[in-house]
């Protein structure tokens, strides 16, 4: 292989424009991936509930619609998924902490009912923040 | 394939201005615009690719390695290392390849080095951070790869013109 | 070229044995000190700095709870007598911050906590009467402790209260654990890392990808957030009325954090008070002291510790969220959350 030879070419040739087109391309390919008007639509949340530690459901929250029971500790929850939404309709539960948490819908969020042992976390959404307090 | 006297210095002064222009551009921090930890603009790049053209690809390639592990030994982290060495090999290969085509000048040949260059750094990024999002990064720095190829291409054809009657690729050391 | 393909190999070794890939993440939670905890960390020290933080979160509750026959504070609380240093040490942080919150902050309310029962399943509003009767045992003079004297061998410390009164750590308990959580990452090595122990949130270092963390104060009032703040290295802890709360017969809504003074729960003017500070146990005691105080006792107290500084945000009633200026570069707006921002001047 006698790759230099030949004399280096010093100045720019009409080639040079097919790599630069190139490099354009896969710019603007990554940008679209990434930027386009798709990338900020609603990113999936998985809807995770955990029953005394152990991982009951996990699934996308859109497809977990409905009215789910989860009962641990002698304590029954009710748990409605409806419009992206989790909310704890109905416990058993002393506190009612649960109940009064309202809906989540961001990724990160969780409602947490402690006699029962469960906790529902939404998680998902890159954009969301690392930890909650409150 | 053996390194005569002659090669083998000019390897390691080649070596050694790579690793001073990859401490010089520590200076002008990527890291402002594009926050990933390692992303350089890739001046030493000038060095592979003129060794690419006087030496060849073995020379330009062990050149390479030289500096990126002593960079990586300076800076004492290993993420660093990966990130230099990653973006670099990407870099080499692209431009082995580029080379070969006889059609592209030295700036054709550095662009697509440089493109790869930061190709490899973000693959590298997803490997060390376990995280895709940093793909994002990609246009912005393939942009800033167009302005530095275009420099590392203006810089080796300067140099290429100036150290033509040296020889530095004269036959007797070629493969 | 065999000897470039041995080279190539002998880099790879070198390679695989320097190059590190990801950061290695590590998760755990539990149920302790009646509230949920999760814990994130990274780094290779990981797995056990999160085993021996869930074990030491289990120990401290063993020592701090109330309701443990066999923890410190029952043995205080039931007679009086031998309790770890620990918990002494505990002690004089927690009438420390009573004294230096003028008793916003005060761990001998308990038997008025009892007395409206307020975080039992049955909450009910006492009479005045009965307040009045028990007012009289909160503060920090009826609490007594100290080394034993004598140092024999397998010397101990003691700690008792008056009759009738008694202490409850709770409020200050989970700072405190968080600090020794932060005390055991950095033993394991853990540069990055979250602990969220219900309210008690410490950020350990940066993120993995160097940037600082992203907490999210919880809108009071929504399902959202009402702010976030970049932090590294810090603690942040969140009190507020709005999480517990029981609506008494004639309708009254009444929450769950008792005004030492008054004896009943604290009419504030705040609905949530967020601390940051490098100090998890303090920044426990003064959320609860700051949102006791109100908004205007707030501001004036938070002015007065110029020499030991310490971050807040505020969110009133009326819908303004007022923060310190120490916080402007941490400070991002959420959108969808409503309150009107103001920052305080120094």
């Amino acid at each position: 292989m006698r790759s230099n030879s030949s004399p280096a070419k010093t100045r720019p040739t009409p080639w040079d424009a097919l790599v630069v087109a190139a490099v354009v391309l896969l710019g603007a390919l990554t940008a679209l991936l990434f930027y386009g008007p798709k990338a900020h639509a609603d990113a999936p949340l998985t809807c995770v509930v955990s029953v005394g530690g152990q991982v009951a459901d996990a699934a996308p929250l859109a497809s977990f619609s409905g009215e789910h029971t989860y009962s641990h500790n002698g304590y029954t929850l009710t748990v409605f998924v409806h419009d992206g939404q989790v909310e704890v309709l109905h416990s058993d539960c002393p506190g009612q902490d649960c109940v009064r948490s309202g809906a989540i819908s961001r990724a990160g969020q969780s409602l947490v009912c402690l006699p029962a042992q469960v906790v529902i976390h939404l998680e998902g959404a890159v954009d969301g923040p690392d930890v909650i307090v409150g | 394939m053996k390194f005569s006297v002659k090669k083998l210095a000019l390897c390691a002064i080649l070596a050694a201005l790579a690793l001073g222009l990859s401490t010089l551009e520590s200076l002008f921090p990527v890291s402002l615009a594009v926050p990933l930890p390692g992303v350089k603009l890739g001046l030493a790049n000038i060095v592979t690719v003129f060794a690419l053209y006087v030496l060849g690809p073995v020379e330009a390639l062990a050149i390479l390695v030289t500096r990126c592990l002593l960079g990586g030994l300076f800076s004492g982290t290993a993420t660093a290392l990966v990130f230099s060495l990653l973006g670099g090999l990407c870099a080499m290969g692209v431009m082995i390849l580029l080379q070969r085509s006889r059609r592209l000048s030295v700036y054709g040949v550095s662009i697509g080095g440089a493109a790869a260059h930061n190709a490899g750094q973000i693959l590298a990024a997803v490997i060390t951070l376990g995280n895709t999002m940093v793909v994002g990064y990609l246009p912005f720095l393939l942009a800033v790869a167009l302005a530095t190829g275009s420099l590392t291409g203006f810089v080796v054809s300067l140099l290429l013109r100036a150290t033509a009657h040296l020889h530095l690729n004269n036959q007797s050391d070629n493969r | 070229m065999k000897r470039a393909l041995s080279l190539a190999a002998a880099l790879a070794l070198v390679l695989s044995l320097t190059a590190c890939g990801a950061p290695k993440k590590a998760e755990t939670s539990l149920f302790a000190m009646d509230t949920y905890m999760t814990l994130v960390a990274y780094g290779d020290g990981a797995d056990e700095a999160l085993t021996e933080s869930a074990r030491a979160i289990n120990e401290l509750e063993q020592l701090l709870s109330r309701t443990r026959e066999d923890s410190d504070v029952w043995r205080i609380n039931h007679g009086g007598g031998k309790v770890s240093s620990e918990t002494v040490q505990l002690l004089a942080r927690a009438l420390a911050f009573s004294d230096e919150t003028g008793g916003a902050f005060d761990i001998t309310v308990a038997p008025l906590v009892d007395l409206w029962a307020i975080n039992s399943d049955h909450p009910h509003v006492p009479s005045q009467a009965e307040i009045d009767a028990l007012l009289p045992l909160v503060g920090s003079e009826h609490v007594s402790f100290g080394a034993r004297e004598s140092a024999a061998p397998g010397s101990y410390d003691v700690a008792y209260v008056d009759e009738g009164c008694a202490i409850d750590l709770g409020g200050i308990a989970k700072g405190y654990a968080s600090d020794a959580v932060k005390e055991i990452f950095a033993a394991h090595g853990v540069k990055s890392g979250t602990v969220s122990l219900g309210g008690n949130v410490y950020v350990c270092g940066m993120r993995p990808d160097g940037k600082p963390w992203n907490v999210a104060v919880q809108d009071p009032q929504g399902d959202g957030y009402a702010c976030i703040l970049s932090l590294s290295d810090t603690f942040v802890v969140t009190s507020g009325g709005y999480q517990r709360f029981f609506t008494a017969e004639d309708g009254t809504v009444y929450q769950h954090i008792i005004d030492p003074a008054t004896g009943a729960p604290a009419r504030s003017d705040l609905l949530s008070v967020t601390v940051i500070c490098p100090d998890g146990t303090r920044a426990d005691a003064y959320s609860t002291a700051l949102y006791v105080m109100g908004e205007e006792a707030a501001v004036g107290f938070w002015r007065l510790q110029q020499d030991d500084p310490f971050e807040a945000v505020l969110i009133t009633a009326d819908g303004r969220l007022v923060c310190t200026p120490g916080l402007t570069d941490h400070f991002t707006k959420q959108e969808g959350a409503s309150y009107e921002i103001q920052f305080l001047s120094r």
